[in-house]
């Protein structure tokens, strides 16, 4: 069911030896490959057929579901459309994520299409990681969209990670945001080569006391180049904070686009945003400690997108 | 141990007319031997060049002319980590603020070992740090008392032959000032560290064996800080009054 290539896959995207405990759902090339439901959460093909329906029970504490997709197949561009409901005081984590293995010169690419209703008092954490490994030349490419709609007094924490490898990736997320509810967003994407990657985000604060905090780390390597817009737009007495911050480095290009919008007089928004080269007084600190130039760098960058 | 040959240095003048040089000196020949173990305090009014002589020891600014040697090696020519490896570190005056990176990641740095025990340990012998600080990220929102006790913490850490501290009581409550002048004393006793500290504090400048001060790029006084006094007063008579005492003001309130 599992080859080496496959268990390498899953080891990158969602760190598991193996199979896991508790509810999953693996899809490979398009296909089930193995799920297994709990007490709490149920996992069942929707209805249209084209993705899954992941249904946790209201009140489901310290459960895990994972749902990793897998693509190895040489020309495969897969679409998947999942929708989550998480029901109401639940407080489970979410581990998805996507790896495609690329071994020809045709490329390859998944589009996961992911809806949260997220219930009142409910809390989620989300981590979803891309990763793309082999020798072939194929263009990989991944274009996730995440659409979430919070009711009252929930919470939800997205750690959105894409580290090199992916030649294209277009990512969408829109986000409803109730009464009392929190919304966290970090994504951490880095690019080398010829890559381009792009972060769409449309977030709405529409429930009094809402909060959100958007927080996007780009590291720009070679030739690549990212794009990241944020459009954040507050309909009640909410808090909103937006922070991109771009690490440029060789011929890197970048464009950080974040938008405020405040149609409450209570609204209180704040952004901020920054682009540069690797800060001069951190490398002279960490090479003061004994660290060549280039550990420097090193250490720099994965603490910025640890 | 460590020798100061004739050094200079000069910089750029940003702001430089035609009819005005073009380059600026900041230090102006200076020569001094430090001694292994002693304790040496380097004072001097604002601007004389005092953290320029400190990062010319670190190799952060370079020579414009003279030499550098340590344990009888020219490190003139030498890279930071080079310097850092052979012994000499530097706390900077201020500590540079990260995203991401916590003060675990650089106390693992200067002490080569992410050992946990080892790390405690660390904290406990430099004591002015909590032990809660281990996995704050040290960013723009650590206060700046905060971020300098972090940055003492990691020099220490590395061991150094030559330990050189900025103005290490920068935004330290004036109740710490005392433990970590006895810190110091105590890491200059135990390990034989040559320590090199830029103050202006009386507490740090009372530790010292040895006192430099500093102006206008070269030495003015070596010696002890009784012999020093003369001259310390005589730099604090303040030279504003006639901007602050004039018609439109009523007094000085410094």
């Amino acid at each position: 069911m599992l080859d080496a290539i496959d268990k390498q896959v899953l080891k990158e995207v969602a760190d598991l030896e193996g199979v896991p405990k508790g509810a999953y759902n693996i899809r490979k090339n398009g296909q089930l490959v193995g799920r297994e439901v709990s007490a709490n959460i149920n996992i069942e093909a929707s209805e249209k057929g084209d993705g899954i329906t992941i249904n946790i029970k209201p009140g489901t504490v310290n459960e895990s579901v994972y749902i990793p997709v897998i693509l190895s197949q040489a020309g495969l561009h897969d679409v998947v459309y999942n929708t989550f409901i998480i029901g109401e005081d639940a407080d489970v984590t979410i581990v998805a994520g996507c790896g495609i293995h690329c071994g020809s010169s045709e490329s390859e690419g998944h589009s996961g299409i992911h809806e949260f209703q997220i219930k009142s008092g409910a809390k989620v954490k989300y981590v979803e990681k891309h990763v793309a490994l082999g020798e072939g030349t194929g263009r990989r490419i991944l274009n996730p969209t995440t659409k979430v709609f919070m009711e009252e007094n929930a919470s939800a924490e997205m750690e959105l990670t894409q580290l090199g490898g992916v030649d294209e990736a277009k990512r969408y997320n829109e986000a409803q945001i109730g009464a009392g509810s929190v919304l966290l967003i970090t994504e951490r994407v880095m690019t080398e080569g010829s890559q381009a990657a792009e972060s769409r985000n449309d977030i709405e604060l529409s429930g009094t006391d809402s909060k959100a905090n958007i927080v996007s780390r780009s590291v720009v390597k070679g030739d690549s180049n990212q794009d990241f817009y944020v459009n954040l737009t507050a309909r009640a007495k909410c808090y909103g904070h937006i922070e991109c911050d771009a690490i440029i480095m060789d011929n890197g290009t970048n464009q950080t686009i974040p938008a405020l919008k405040a149609l409450h007089p209570d609204a209180e928004m704040t952004h901020e945003a920054s682009i540069g080269k690797i800060a001069n007084d951190q490398l002279m600190k960490l090479m003061s400690l004994g660290l060549s130039y280039d550990a420097a760098v090193n250490k720099i960058i994965q603490g910025f997108l640890k | 141990m460590l020798e100061l040959q004739n050094i200079s240095f000069t910089a750029p003048e940003s702001d430089s007319g035609s009819d005005s040089p073009p380059v600026r000196s900041i230090i102006n020949d200076i020569s001094f031997t430090f001694e292994p173990g002693k304790f040496y305090a380097i004072t001097g009014p604002n601007g004389s060049g005092k953290t320029t002589v400190a990062k010319l020891i670190m190799g952060i600014n370079k020579l414009t002319d003279g030499k550098i040697t340590f344990e009888d090696k020219d490190i003139s020519q030498m890279s930071i980590n080079e310097r850092s490896q052979a012994g000499i570190v530097y706390g900077f005056q201020n500590p540079a603020r990260f995203k991401g990176t916590t003060f675990r990641d650089l106390l693992s740095i200067a002490a080569g070992t992410d050992d946990e025990d080892a790390l405690t340990d660390i904290i406990a012998r430099v004591g002015v740090c909590s032990f809660d600080f281990l996995d704050k990220p040290v960013d723009s929102k650590l206060s700046g008392g905060e971020i300098k006790k972090i940055e003492l913490a990691t020099v220490i850490a590395r061991n150094p032959k030559v330990a050189i501290y900025d103005e290490p009581d920068t935004g330290i409550d004036l109740w710490t000032i005392g433990p970590m002048v006895d810190l110091l004393k105590k890491e200059q006793a135990e390990n034989n560290t040559t320590t090199i500290v830029v103050s202006h504090n009386k507490s740090f400048l009372e530790a010292a064996d040895t006192l430099l001060l500093i102006k206008d790029g070269k030495i003015g006084y070596t010696g002890d800080l009784e012999g020093a006094m003369p001259m310390l007063e005589d730099l604090s008579v303040c030279t504003f009054s006639e901007k602050c005492e004039g018609e439109g003001n009523a007094r000085c309130y410094r």
